[in-house]
């Protein structure tokens, strides 16, 4: 009791080990990260894809896309309830949520970066005698590299932000950490638990940051 | 069972919450955007701290606001007001700062003083801006509101949560729901004003 | 996948009657021309009068509504595009190097995709680099935007030869370059052209580069080719006012005789001077640093003449001083009379002099960009 009281401050290292250790944080992380990639990973493949459909299909782009924005208004925890019936609780509906979340940016950026490439790379690939398909693959795809890596960079902190969700329905991660955290009034747990989240986060987000800006440096965008 | 009145009471709690987090966050970030055009160092580290900032997940900054302020309405306000108001002030002042250079200039030729240019050339300039920055604020607090039940703001995570605890997929779908419509409504009513407020010549 | 090598040399191009309108326009109207091979070709005219459409017609970048074009006698509508526009070459004054590639991969693309293995690619990818005078150890694998617009222009010209292809079409190539390099690359174009040895299809609105470079030059007008001929035929058989209006310069010139120099003076920039004391490695990396090609050497208060930065990259000893190898220009006085001034450039084959102000550089005078700035 005297402990949980003591606040902020008294933060000490020890007082960390002791709330990693009892919280298992260390498997709450591997949990996290987990759902994370396999969300990222999956959205990534689909969206990259159907970026990649539309563009071939231009008519049903927009529409599509609507859909797509559609699904990004709306709120994260209801999404994730109503797709409990159909996927049970746990990682099921939270991976699911965040591909749902995360198929508009990298979708729409996929889309936006082949058909906004600048024509006169179009046309001088052409002219050199390069086909339609060396054309997508040597030139409109590399040169949309840095608005793909854009729309993931926005994948990711969107999903990071479902996964710790996912604590409220039995996913595990370390949203059950915090949600243990608040339920016993723990206010360690929440701290460590809360800052170790958003580090994580902002970590990879800094680091998709870093890839887009070499990236961009490299082809020259600024 | 739940009863109509209970999913309308709840609605109203929550509309109540989103509301007056909106026009809070906007009160607060409208002259601090401002003050970022005037003091470009200011201007900096907000569009910086908000970019760190839109990385934390929602829940791990309602979490963190407990252990400072405890449960409740209140804690539940300002835990929103922290995701919100970064979003704002970063767009407003995005769109206030970025304005053709040249048409700066020629306001300044043409001997406009400061309050002038930024009634008649910033501000306009930055309608559409702003206004993306407002309609995805709106976007998150309608999502976070849900979110604070957790922390005790009531309202209709409150419903969402009871039924989750208690497996009544009623109870989950009567919270569900409004909140899904609240959120499509909102976006069509945006997407409206956002027409009206572009200028023609823009596309 | 290797595709077939559609004509080892160019003995004819032939257009007959071209027609292609864009809705009710024509974007060239029954156009007929014969091209013998060898020859540079140089199409002028206003913009919008038809020539960069019928450039890009003859590979098949844009398809005529009527009328045929033949080369050694073949219709090209009946060749694969891909194959025909791997044996031709094509330039563009945007350049359009791929800026995801570095420079040996942008060269190096075709023939990759020719099937070519690496160490030929290699081996090609370097000795087009000599050939257009860069330093292929120092340029291959630099990306696109690391270089100056000069540098750019020079990759894109040994892109366009990785093929080795018989014909080379090049639109406006060196429209976008400042003058001092435009000068150079024409300077040097005019003397690779020989090595080359390749039916040439050029396009400008530079009649000064049209003189200087073409066997034959076409004029263009409206859609319609209006006259086809050497200089000395146009000049003195000129078909029609519009004609003699391009090519007769004469009349243009008659207040030349009252300009002075300091009205078509191309100003001096600071990081152009070097100091002759410099030696030639320090010169260079600072001349590749600020995408130069020329630089003027001055022994701390007076230019002494310039140095060129591919006379440099060829340089032996590399320890020297840059003072040694100066090219002595012509300078003259900012009051000094154009006329004057360009008589004696033009007896000593000088294609640029320094501009002085009170004893001191100040500019550049270019002959050549001096009569388009009075034509224009």
């Amino acid at each position: 009791m005297d402990k949980e009281h003591k606040g902020v401050d008294s933060l000490l290292l020890s007082d960390l080990v002791e709330v990693w250790e009892t919280n298992s944080l260390t498997l709450r992380t591997i949990e996290h990260l987990t759902m994370f990639s396999i969300a990222i990973v999956l959205a990534s493949i689909i969206g990259i894809f159907l970026g990649l459909f539309l563009y071939s299909r231009p008519k049903i782009a927009h529409p599509t896309l609507n859909l797509l924005n559609l699904v990004e208004t709306i709120p994260d925890i209801p999404l994730l309830v109503l797709l409990l019936p159909i996927f049970g609780l746990g990682s099921g509906p939270t991976i699911v949520a965040s591909v749902l979340y995360s198929l508009l940016p990298i979708t729409r950026n996929t889309y936006t970066g082949l058909k906004e490439v600048d024509l006169k790379y179009v046309d001088i690939a052409r002219a050199m005698g390069l086909s339609e398909k060396d054309i997508l693959f040597k030139v409109r795809i590399p040169l949309s590299l840095p608005m793909i890596v854009g729309g993931l960079r926005i994948a990711l902190v969107f999903t990071m932000g479902v996964v710790t969700l996912g604590g409220l329905i039995a996913a595990g991660g370390l949203g059950a950490a915090l949600i243990a955290g608040i339920q016993l009034y723990k206010i360690n747990t929440i701290l460590v638990a809360g800052l170790w989240t958003g580090l994580l986060a902002v970590i990879f987000d800094g680091l998709a940051g870093i890839v887009e800006k070499r990236l961009q440096r490299r082809y020259g965008i600024w | 069972m739940v009863t109509l009145e209970t999913i309308l009471s709840h609605t109203a709690d929550h509309l109540v919450l989103v509301l007056m987090t909106l026009i809070i966050s906007i009160c607060i970030s409208m002259p601090l955007a401002f003050g970022s055009l005037y003091n470009k160092r200011f201007g900096y580290v907000v569009t910086k701290f908000a970019n760190l900032a839109q990385a934390v997940p929602s829940f791990a900054v309602v979490a963190i606001v407990v252990p400072l302020m405890g449960i409740g309405f209140y804690p539940a306000v300002v835990a929103i007001l922290l995701r919100a108001l970064l979003p704002i002030i970063k767009n407003t002042y995005i769109g206030l700062s970025t304005v053709d250079p040249s048409m700066l200039d020629y306001a300044d030729g043409i001997g406009l003083n400061e309050w002038q240019i930024l009634r008649y050339v910033r501000l306009p300039n930055a309608y559409p801006a702003i206004f993306a920055g407002i309609k995805f604020a709106f976007i998150l607090i309608n999502s976070i509101a849900i979110l604070t039940a957790y922390i005790g703001s009531g309202g209709l995570g409150e419903l969402i949560f009871q039924g989750l605890v208690a497996f009544n997929n009623e109870k989950i779908l009567a919270g569900a729901i409004p909140a899904i419509l609240i959120a499509i409504a909102f976006d069509i009513i945006f997407t409206r004003i956002e027409k009206k407020l572009t200028p023609h010549y823009r596309k | 996948m290797a595709s077939k090598r559609l004509f080892d040399r160019i003995d004819s191009i032939q257009l007959r009657g071209v027609t292609k309108k864009y809705d009710d326009r024509f974007a060239i109207n029954d156009v007929s021309i014969d091209i013998e091979g060898g020859e540079l070709v140089i199409f002028i005219g206003p913009s919008g009068s038809g020539k960069t459409t019928t450039l890009r017609m003859i590979n098949r970048l844009i398809e005529p509504d009527s009328g045929t074009i033949l080369i050694n006698d073949q219709n090209i509508m009946e060749l694969e595009p891909v194959a025909l526009r791997r044996n031709i070459g094509y330039v563009i004054q945007s350049i359009g190097l791929f800026p995801h590639m570095t420079i040996a991969e942008n060269i190096g693309l075709v023939a990759k995709l020719e099937g070519w293995n690496e160490k030929k690619i290699k081996d090609r990818v370097e000795y087009l680099l000599d050939f257009v005078s860069l330093p292929s150890d120092m340029f291959m694998d630099r990306y696109p935007h690391q270089l100056s617009g000069g540098q750019q222009q020079r990759v894109g010209l040994a892109r366009a030869l990785v093929m080795d292809p018989p014909l080379l079409l090049m639109d406006e190539p060196f429209g976008a370059l400042d003058p001092i390099l435009r000068k150079q690359l024409q300077e040097e174009f005019y003397q690779i052209r020989e090595k080359l040895g390749k039916t040439i299809i050029f396009v400008t609105h530079d009649i000064e580069e049209a003189f200087k470079l073409g066997d034959r030059i076409a004029i263009m007008d409206d859609a319609k080719l209006v006259q086809i001929g050497t200089a000395e035929e146009l000049i003195f058989h000129p078909a029609n006012e519009m004609v003699a209006s391009i090519v007769d310069t004469s009349k243009k010139f008659k207040h030349l005789d009252t300009l002075k120099i300091k009205d078509l003076i191309s100003p001096l920039e600071c990081m152009y001077v070097h100091d002759g004391s410099l030696d030639i490695e320090s010169a260079i990396s600072s001349m590749i640093g600020k995408n130069i090609e020329i630089a003027v050497v001055s022994n701390g208060s007076f230019p002494l003449g310039i140095v060129k930065l591919i006379d440099l990259l060829r340089m032996d000893d590399k320890e020297s001083k840059i003072i040694d190898h100066v090219v002595k220009i012509p300078s003259f006085s900012r009051n000094k009379l154009l006329s004057s001034s360009l008589k004696i450039m033009q007896k000593d084959g000088h294609s640029m002099a320094f501009v002085m102000t009170d004893g001191k550089l100040s500019g550049f005078l270019f002959p050549n960009d001096a009569f388009s700035q009075v034509i224009g």
